[in-house]
């Protein structure tokens, strides 16, 4: 016997959650755009989405965020920091392959310095993942050993009823056992079988990828100009990426006064790494997705043991010239290491 | 045969003459609805060549690749009418020599191709010269008159709206060939002009910026609106802001390698007492 959240109780159980006050999170489409958004009422779910198009990434880690503020007086120097706002969340129906996204970027913001602002809202947030039964063609989640049905940084894993009326409930962690106890009453025990979840093929050998991509001979290739010469250098790959983490300093506001912000970045830019001399080591664009194939599959499992990918497929799905992690890492699987 | 088996023949022909060293078109993608633009070296590669309905990129942009045309040498590329106006604006703003490019020239009408005959941009310049009188009609968009009805207060909260899902990723600067700025206006950090944060007033400068520089400019091909990975329908403000160039200017961006930028060149009868 397992127990089982049906799909009519939702709308209860996201009422429970908002009186317990927690605000709830989960896959909202509106119009021709998807993301995860804070909804009050169970309707508002799109929970048929493959995946919602932006990445849960936003949620710890907001595209713009202030974190200190100055004021410069006569006499003084006024700061004021930006804590982190203590906000607990539920987000409700993400991908498996988003919520792994989450735990691969665990270790990077906690390496050297720990990030607060990450951490707490890891901390504060119960992710409640949906397995899924439904996949596109960008899908690669088992191309990078993970899988429709991954727990990997969920604390709640559901999978759907075959009957299509609920999900049986999985709790993973003690932050999705105390979520799910606050609906316990709303949950019952149950054996319907659950849907299987989709199939997804592999697209690529991952492992003959990283062989390639870790002998040093091949970081001159002239593979990586071929791949990436349609590339514009967007930075719509990046952004969209559950897993790129990226970010860059600006002040804003005049000598007197102003903000310091923290703000997405991306190695898709010249700018990203120009010098003040003007001197730039990535001068090309190959040189750039070079860069970030080797960031996921060779220099960051190289210090954390994971590849920086979870196989989402936004990278390629939303590319304006059909470009991406699966067609690069296809073609590197067919060359010599 | 086909309008894209014709092509093949005369992609490998201007291969094989050495006519051109480089041939820029299309390609399948990853999904049965997907293009990808194909840059065709050798007349075998001409094999991947696929020309059909779903060939709506503008692919220009790549002409003005760093080095690309600095060897003087002839390049072949494939475009709609859209895509001739813009070589011809590329031109006429001196980031490209014309004459170095061989114009494969076809048009969609729903889902079907049609070849256009000529070689050089100025050959199609009657065809491009008649998009003008159409003009006002072409650029009308329900969904523009829609935005004209509201109040101002009404509009901004629409494009507030709209632009507050911009995540600064500069998709849309990316895939617009009128972009070209070797360095960016945001990119230009001492000092800081425009705000790169993407909160209301960074997103709001970025794209009423980017409106500004492509006034009188836009051909409207849709680069930027497809590209944009938040959907934001930037297509609007570029038609809306061509309804204004044409209205008070006559200009239709793209009539010919010699047309001058319209918002940066003045006559002395100009009505205006001033330069902007």
């Amino acid at each position: 016997m397992t127990r089982i959240l049906l799909s009519d109780k939702l709308d209860n159980c996201v009422a429970r959650w908002r009186k317990a006050g927690l605000t709830v999170i989960g896959p909202v489409k509106k119009e021709t755009f998807s993301s995860y958004a804070v909804v009050e009422k169970a309707a508002e779910f799109d929970l048929g989405l493959v995946l919602p198009d932006r990445s849960i990434k936003g949620l710890f880690f907001p595209q713009t965020e202030p974190m200190l503020e100055y004021t410069i007086k006569k006499q003084a120097i006024d700061t004021k920091d930006f804590a982190p706002p203590s906000d607990k969340r539920i987000i409700f129906g993400a991908r498996p392959c988003d919520a792994s996204g989450l735990a691969i970027d665990d270790p990077l913001f906690g390496w050297d310095y720990k990030d607060e602002y990450w951490f707490q809202r890891r901390n504060e947030t119960v992710i409640v993942s949906i397995a899924c039964t439904r996949a596109d063609d960008f899908c690669m989640c088992t191309s990078l050993k993970l899988a429709p049905d991954s727990t990997k940084g969920s604390d709640v894993l559901l999978r759907p009823l075959q009957n299509n009326k609920g999900w049986l409930v999985q709790e993973l962690t003690d932050r999705g056992r105390e979520a799910f106890s606050q609906i316990a009453d709303l949950l019952q025990e149950g054996s319907e079988p659950a849907a299987p979840t989709v199939v997804v093929a592999e697209k690529f050998n991952l492992d003959a990828c990283v062989a390639w991509l870790q002998n040093p001979a091949n970081f001159d290739s002239s593979f990586w100009k071929e791949i990436s010469m349609r590339c514009i250098g967007c930075a719509s790959c990046t952004f969209l990426c559950p897993t790129c983490h990226c970010f860059d300093f600006q002040d804003e506001g005049d000598t007197y006064s102003g903000i310091r912000r923290k703000n997405w970045d991306s190695c898709s830019f010249a700018l990203f790494t120009m010098h003040t001399s003007g001197h730039n080591p990535r001068a090309t664009q190959s040189a750039r997705w070079r860069q970030r194939i080797m960031h996921k599959f060779n220099y960051f499992p190289g210090k954390f043991s994971v590849n920086s990918c979870s196989g989402c497929g936004r990278c390629s799905r939303q590319c304006p010239v059909d470009m991406g992690i699966t067609e690069t890492l296809q073609a590197i699987s067919t060359l010599k290491p | 045969m086909t309008i894209q088996e014709q092509y093949k023949t005369r992609v490998r022909e201007l291969l094989s003459s050495g006519t051109v060293k480089m041939v820029i078109g299309y390609k399948a993608g990853t999904t049965a609805d997907r293009r990808r633009p194909l840059f065709i070296r050798t007349p075998e590669e001409a094999d991947q060549l696929l020309l059909d309905s779903a060939c709506i990129a503008n692919l220009s942009g790549y002409l003005i690749a760093e080095g690309l045309l600095s060897d003087e040498k002839r390049v072949g590329i494939f475009l709609k009418p859209d895509g001739i106006r813009t070589i011809n604006i590329l031109a006429a703003e001196a980031q490209l020599n014309i004459e170095q490019i061989i114009v494969l020239g076809f048009d969609i009408t729903g889902q079907e191709v049609t070849a256009l005959q000529g070689e050089t941009a100025g050959d199609f310049s009657a065809l491009i010269e008649s998009i003008k009188e159409g003009a006002p009609e072409a650029l009308k968009n329900p969904l523009i008159d829609q935005l004209e009805q509201l109040n101002p207060k009404e509009r901004f909260a629409y494009w507030q709206a709209e632009f507050s899902r911009c995540i600064k990723c500069y998709a849309c600067r990316q895939a617009c060939p009128m972009c070209y700025c070797r360095r960016c206006i945001v990119d230009c950090n001492q000092p800081q002009w425009v705000n790169t944060s993407s909160h209301t007033l960074g997103n709001f400068e970025w794209n009423i910026v980017r409106a500004f520089h492509l006034s009188g400019r836009c051909v409207g091909c849709g680069n930027c609106d497809r590209a944009c990975p938040v959907n934001i329908p930037l297509r609007l403000i570029n038609a809306r802001m061509a309804q204004e160039v044409l209205g008070s200017f006559d200009h239709l961006a793209g009539m010919s390698d010699t047309q001058e930028p319209v918002l940066a060149s003045f006559k002395k009868d100009d009505s205006e007492t001033f330069i902007l």
